[in-house]
C-alpha cells in the first residue's frame, strides 16, 4: 500500500485546494446601513404672539460633511418661540421620521440644548416622558426659545442615548446627535 | 511497549482496509497537514534531563560530569543505514536519572558522579539495551560521544504507533518559552492572552477585563502567528479588542517563539509565534477523560471543561479519538469599590479529534467551534468627544449597578469554527512527508445600544473564511563522518481569504492569496547547533468597495514578495550553560486594516482611517540568549533588538472626526521606522530543595526613529518575584506547593507626551487622551496539591491574584480612561482525571 504514496501527487494537494476552495462570496459587496444614521436635523420656532412667523434652520448631510448653509436661526430680540426638532435619515429611501422613533423611546432619550454665550436666549423643555418615580423627565422634542437683546452666537444641541439610566441630567449614556446651529437676534 | 497487541503475521483486513481509504482520502479530498511524525513524549523539552530522583553526590566532589551521544535505530531485516531516534530515553538505574533525545537523536545528561552506573536505552519499538558506564574519578567519562544503535523489536515492528510529534516550536533555534503542567494548570480559567502573561517578555492588550490578546516583546495582533493544534489562526486579529478565539482548556502546553519567526510559519510573524499544542492522543486502549472545574470570586465566574478520550484495540488498532467541550459564564467584574457594568461574557466552545495511524501513514481529522459574547463595559461608552472627556475627567465610572450576569449590549458575538485535516507518510528512505489542509469561518457581531430606529442589526458584521494548505518535508538526521548531524525541513505554506462585510463600513470585502516556500538545515556537531533558513513569500491583496452613489462596485489590488532568512548558533560553553544567538529577518505586508479602514469603530472609541499607500513591514531582529542549568540555580539572560522599518501603527490624530454624533477621537494608521530592544531575565534559586525564589524582570526600550519620540501602547517594564515552597507530600496530599508573589510594573515613562488644546472650540489632543498611569504592585498568592477522592485522584490549585485589592490601571488597556483594572479575585481551580 504504502507503494501507492508518491510524493509527488501530495504536491498537488495545496493547489487543488485552492481551487477547490475559491468562493466569491466577498465579490458583491453589501451597502453600508448605519443603525442609527440621522441625516438633517431640523429646528422649528413658532412665535408665540404671531404663529405665522415660523423660523425654520437645517443642518443637512450629517452622517458626513455636515451642510450648515440653511443652518442659521434668524430670530427676534425680546420673543418667546414654542419650538420642535425634527429629525430624518435621508440615506434611506423612503427616508424615515428618526422623530418618531426618538418619541417612541423617549425614556432613553434626551434633548440638551445649550446657548453660547448663555446670556445669547433661554430653553426651556416643555415635554415629559414616562419614566416612573424620580421621574417623569424632560424628553426635548418640545422647547420653548425665550430671546432678550439682540446679538449673535450659536446654539448647540445634543441627543443623549441614556439606555437605563436616564436621570433627567445630560451626564449619563452617549450622543446620538452633537451639532451647532449659527444663531443671529435682532 | 504495549503489551496487548497481537502477534499477527500480514497485514489485517482492517489496517489494509482504513490504509486504502486513507490514500483515497487524500487523493479525492485533497487534503492534508504538517507535522513532525516523531515520536516524543509529552513535556520534554529538547534536551531536556528527566530527573526522575535525586542522587546525592559523594561529598566533597563535584558532580559536574556529563555523558552525551547519540541513539540511533536500525530496521533488523532492512536497510543497514541507521537513523536517528528523536525522543528515545537514557536512564541511569542507579541514580534514576534520565535523558530523553533531541530532534537528532543526541541527549545529554548532566550532574553525573564519579562511579559506575548501568544505563538502559529505550525506544518504542525496538530493542532495549544495556551497557555499563565508568565515570572516572579525573571528571572524565568514558566511552564519551557513545553511539547506541537500537534494533527494532521483531514483535512490534508492524506495529509501532507513532501517537505524538515533538513540538514544532522546539525544532527551531529561536527563542522560546512554555507553559505546562503546574504552571498551565494555574492558569486554568483566563484567557489564552491573560494565561501567558506569566511569561517573561509577555504582556497582554486589553479591553477592559474580559478582552486580553497576547503581546511579545511589545508586538501584538498581526505581528504575531497563534498557532492552534498547528493551524495558524486567522480571526479578524487585526483588532486590538479581538481576542484570540482559542479554547486554552484545549492545550497542554503553550509554546512562545520570541523574536522573528517567520521561516516556519509564514510570513507576519515579525513579532513571535505562539503554539497552542493540545495532549498526545491516547495509545494505551480504554478510555480515559478529565474534568475541570474553575470558580472564581471576581465575576462570580464559573468555567466547566471536560475531555473524553480513547484507543482501541486488538482490530482498530491505531485508532484513537478524543471529544472535548468548554462552558464558561462570568459576571460583572468588580474594581475595588464598584462593578464595571455590562463586563458579563460567556463561552461555548467544543472539539472532536480523530486519529488513524498505520505503519508509516497517518490521518488526523479535528474540527473545534469556539463562540463567545462579550459583554462591553457601558463605561466606555462615548458618542462624542465631549462624552470621552468627561469620562476622562471622571475617577468613577457613572453608573455602578450590583453584582448580575446580564449580558446586554453593547456586545461582541463572535465565533470561530475550525476544520483540519493532516496526513503524514513516514518515507522509508528518510524524512516525513506531511500535508494538511485547514478551513476557519469566523463571524464577528458587534452589538452598541440598540438605536433609536430600534434595529436590532449589529453595527459591525465580518465574516471571515480562510482556507490553509501546508505541504513539509522534515527529512531525518543524517549522521556525517565527522559525527555531525544534518536535519532540517522544506515546505510550502498557502492560504486564501474571502471576508465580508455587512451594516456599517470599518474593513472593506477582500480576497487574499498568500503564498511561502521555505527552507530550514540544521547542523549539529560536538557542542554547536547550527541553522539557517530561507523563505520566499507572496501576497496579493484586493479589497472590493461600493460606489453607493452607483451601485458600482469597484476595486483596488495589492502584491507584494519578500525573501526571508535566519542564521541561528547555540553553544554549549559548558554542561550546565547554553548560549545561542540568532539574527533573523522578516516581513509583514500591511492588511487590509491597515489599508482601507475607514470607520467608526465603537468598542474602540475610536473613528479608524488607514492608509493604502503603506508598504510592507520589514524587521531585523537579533537576540542572544545565555542560559544556566546549576544544582541551584537556573538562570537566563536574553537580551533582543528588533529594528522595524516601515512599522505601521495607529497614531492618535490631532483632528477629531465629525459626524452626527459629535466629534470622535481618530486614529489613523501611520508608518515610522521604530526600533525595539529589551531584556528578559529570569532567575530562580534553590535554598533547600523545597524552597525556591523566582524572579522574572522583563525590560522594553521601544523608540520612533522617523520623529524621534515614543510610540504608544508600548508595554512598561515589569518585574515579577516569588517565593515557593514545595514538597513531594504532606499528609494523604501529594505535589503539595504554595506561592507568594509580587509583581510589579512601572510606569510607561516612554510614552508620548499627552497635550490638548481648544481650537475653534474643538478640543485638540496629541500623543494621547491621558498619560499613562501609575506603576502599580500586585501581591499574589497560589497554593496546589493533589488528593485522592475515594479511588479518583484530584488535582486543586487554588489561587488569589491583587489580594491587596490595589486599584490601579494598566498602560495597555484601552479602558483605563475610564475605569480602574479589577480587584481581588480568588479562585479553585479542580481537575479530575477519569479512568474507566
Amino acid at each position: 500500500m504504502n507503494n501507492s504514496f508518491k510524493p509527488s501527487w501530495l504536491l498537488l494537494v495545496p493547489l487543488t485546494l485552492w481551487l477547490s476552495s475559491c468562493n466569491k462570496e466577498e465579490q458583491s459587496v453589501a451597502p453600508t446601513i448605519d443603525n442609527e444614521s440621522l441625516t438633517t436635523a431640523t429646528l422649528q420656532l413658532t412665535n408665540k404672539a404671531n404663529s405665522a412667523d415660523v423660523v425654520t434652520a437645517t443642518v443637512d448631510n450629517l452622517d458626513k460633511s455636515a451642510d450648515f448653509s440653511k443652518a442659521t436661526l434668524n430670530l427676534k430680540a425680546n420673543t418667546t418661540y414654542s419650538g420642535v426638532i425634527l429629525l430624518s435619515d435621508k440615506s434611506q429611501t423612503p427616508a424615515t421620521d428618526v422623530t418618531a422613533e426618538i418619541k417612541d423611546r423617549q425614556n432613553i432619550h434626551l434633548f440638551v440644548y445649550t446657548p453660547s454665550p448663555t446670556s445669547l436666549l433661554t430653553v426651556t423643555i416643555t415635554d415629559k416622558d414616562t419614566n416612573p418615580s424620580p421621574g417623569p423627565y424632560p424628553i426635548g422634542l418640545t422647547y420653548d426659545v425665550k430671546t432678550t437683546t439682540a446679538g449673535t452666537g450659536s446654539l448647540n444641541v445634543v441627543l443623549r442615548h441614556q439606555p437605563n439610566s436616564k436621570n433627567g441630567t445630560a451626564t449619563p449614556g452617549s450622543s446620538d446627535l452633537d451639532t451647532t446651529f449659527p444663531v443671529v437676534i435682532k | 511497549m504495549p503489551t496487548n497487541y497481537p502477534k499477527r503475521p500480514g497485514i489485517h483486513w482492517f489496517n489494509r482496509w482504513v490504509g486504502m481509504l486513507i490514500g483515497t482520502l487524500l487523493i479525492s479530498f485533497m487534503l492534508a497537514d504538517a507535522v513532525v511524525a516523531q515520536a516524543l513524549q509529552t513535556g520534554l523539552s529538547q534536551t531536556g534531563s528527566l530527573q526522575t530522583g535525586s542522587s546525592q553526590p559523594a561529598p566533597g566532589l563535584a558532580c559536574r560530569d556529563s555523558l552525551t551521544g547519540l541513539i540511533q535505530g536500525k530496521d533488523r531485516k532492512g536497510s543497514a543505514l541507521a537513523t536517528p531516534l528523536p525522543g528515545a530515553t537514557i536512564y541511569l538505574k542507579e541514580t534514576r536519572q534520565g535523558a530523553v533525545t533531541d530532534v537528532n537523536g543526541h541527549f545529554r545528561l548532566t550532574g553525573l558522579c564519579p562511579g559506575q552506573y548501568t544505563a538502559e536505552y529505550r525506544f518504542e519499538g525496538y530493542e532495549t539495551q544495556v551497557r555499563q558506564i565508568q565515570v572516572s574519578d579525573s571528571g572524565l567519562v568514558g566511552p564519551v560521544d557513545t553511539v547506541i544503535t537500537l534494533i527494532t523489536e521483531n514483535i512490534t515492528l508492524q506495529e509501532v504507533v507513532v501517537t505524538e510529534h515533538r513540538s514544532e516550536a522546539q525544532q527551531l533555534l529561536q527563542v522560546e518559552s512554555e507553559l505546562s503542567g503546574q504552571a498551565l494548570a494555574a492558569t486554568r480559567g483566563q484567557s489564552l492572552g491573560e494565561s501567558l502573561k506569566t511569561i517573561t517578555g509577555l504582556y497582554s492588550i486589553q479591553t477592559g477585563p474580559s478582552i486580553s490578546k497576547p503581546v511579545i516583546h511589545g508586538l501584538y495582533s498581526n505581528r504575531i502567528i497563534t498557532l492552534n493544534n498547528g493551524i495558524r489562526q486567522e480571526d479578524q486579529q487585526w483588532g486590538s479588542e479581538h481576542a484570540p478565539l482559542i479554547d486554552p482548556f484545549i492545550a497542554s502546553r503553550v509554546t512562545v517563539i520570541k523574536g522573528a519567526a517567520s521561516i516556519r510559519y509564514g510570513s507576519d510573524a515579525i513579532g513571535g509565534v505562539i503554539l497552542v499544542e493540545p495532549k498526545a492522543m491516547p495509545t494505551q486502549p480504554g478510555v480515559g477523560g478529565e474534568v475541570n472545574l474553575v470558580g472564581a470570586t471576581n465575576g462570580r465566574m464559573g468555567v466547566g471543561s471536560a475531555y473524553l478520550e480513547g484507543a482501541f484495540d486488538k482490530k482498530l488498532t491505531g485508532l484513537s479519538w478524543r471529544l472535548q467541550g468548554t462552558l464558561k459564564r462570568s459576571g460583572y467584574v468588580r474594581a475595588p469599590g464598584y462593578f464595571l457594568e455590562n463586563t458579563s461574557y460567556h463561552e461555548n466552545n467544543f472539539s472532536g479529534d480523530i486519529h488513524y495511524d498505520y505503519r508509516r501513514v497517518g490521518l488526523e481529522v479535528y474540527y473545534s467551534q469556539f463562540d463567545t459574547k462579550i459583554g462591553l463595559f457601558t463605561g466606555a461608552q462615548v458618542g462624542s468627544l465631549a462624552d470621552l472627556y468627561a469620562a476622562l475627567s471622571r475617577p468613577e465610572p457613572l453608573s455602578q449597578p450590583g453584582f448580575s450576569y446580564t449580558l446586554d449590549r453593547p456586545n461582541q458575538q463572535v465565533s470561530h469554527g475550525l476544520l483540519k485535516v493532516r496526513a503524514y507518510w513516514r518515507i522509508p528512505q528518510g524524512g516525513t512527508l506531511t500535508a494538511t489542509f485547514a478551513r476557519q469561518q469566523n463571524e464577528r457581531r458587534e452589538y452598541d445600544y440598540v438605536p433609536f430606529s430600534g434595529s436590532l442589526n449589529p453595527e459591525l458584521y465580518l465574516k471571515l473564511v480562510t482556507h490553509t494548505g501546508d505541504l513539509i518535508w522534515e527529512h531525518t538526521a543524517k549522521p556525517n563522518p565527522s559525527n555531525g548531524v544534518w536535519s532540517g525541513s522544506v515546505g510550502l505554506n498557502g492560504i486564501t481569504q474571502g471576508n465580508v462585510r455587512e451594516f456599517l463600513f470599518l474593513i472593506p470585502n477582500f480576497r487574499n492569496y498568500g503564498l511561502g516556500g521555505f527552507a530550514i538545515q540544521r547542523y549539529a556537531i560536538d557542542r554547536w547547533t547550527l541553522e539557517a533558513g530561507l523563505r520566499y513569500d507572496y501576497r496579493w491583496l484586493r479589497a472590493y468597495f461600493l460606489d453607493e452613489p452607483t451601485n458600482r462596485i469597484y476595486t483596488q489590488t495589492h502584491s507584494w514578495g519578500n525573501v526571508t532568512g535566519s542564521l541561528g548558533a547555540s553553544y554549549q560553553l559548558r554542561p550546565d550553560l547554553t548560549l545561542t544567538a540568532n539574527l533573523s529577518t522578516a516581513w509583514r505586508a500591511p492588511n487590509v486594516a491597515d489599508l482601507y479602514s475607514n470607520g467608526l469603530h465603537q468598542s474602540a472609541v475610536a473613528y479608524e482611517i488607514g492608509n493604502p499607500n503603506l508598504s510592507p513591514e520589514q524587521a531585523y531582529n537579533g537576540n542572544l540568549v545565555l542560559a544556566y542549568s546549576g544544582k541551584r540555580v537556573t538562570a537566563e539572560l536574553g537580551v533582543y533588538h528588533n529594528q522595524i522599518n516601515n512599522y505601521i501603527y495607529l497614531k492618535p490624530d490631532s483632528i477629531p472626526i465629525i459626524r452626527q454624533r459629535g466629534a470622535f477621537p481618530a486614529y489613523s494608521y501611520t508608518q515610522v521606522n521604530a526600533r525595539f530592544r529589551g531584556v528578559d531575565a529570569s532567575v530562580t534559586y534553590k535554598f533547600t530543595d523545597q524552597l525556591s525564589l523566582t524572579s522574572k524582570t522583563s525590560l522594553l526600550y521601544a523608540y520612533d526613529q522617523t520623529n524621534h519620540g515614543y510610540l504608544v501602547s508600548i508595554p512598561p517594564n515589569r518585574t515579577d518575584n516569588s517565593l515557593r515552597y514545595e514538597v513531594a507530600s504532606w499528609g494523604k496530599l501529594s505535589r503539595v506547593y504554595a506561592q507568594v508573589s509580587g509583581l510589579y510594573v512601572a510606569r510607561q515613562n516612554r510614552a508620548p507626551a499627552v497635550t490638548e488644546r481648544q481650537e475653534n472650540g474643538q478640543v485638540i489632543f496629541t500623543g494621547d487622551f491621558a498619560p499613562p498611569p501609575a506603576a502599580y504592585f500586585l501581591l499574589g498568592a497560589e497554593v496546589g496539591f493533589s488528593a485522592a477522592l475515594g479511588r479518583q485522584p484530584i488535582n486543586v490549585v487554588l489561587t488569589g491574584s491583587n489580594l491587596a485589592n490595589a486599584s490601579y490601571r494598566d498602560y495597555l488597556n484601552r479602558f483605563r480612561y475610564f475605569t480602574n483594572e479589577p480587584g481581588r479575585n480568588l479562585s479553585v481551580k479542580l481537575a479530575l482525571p477519569l479512568k474507566f
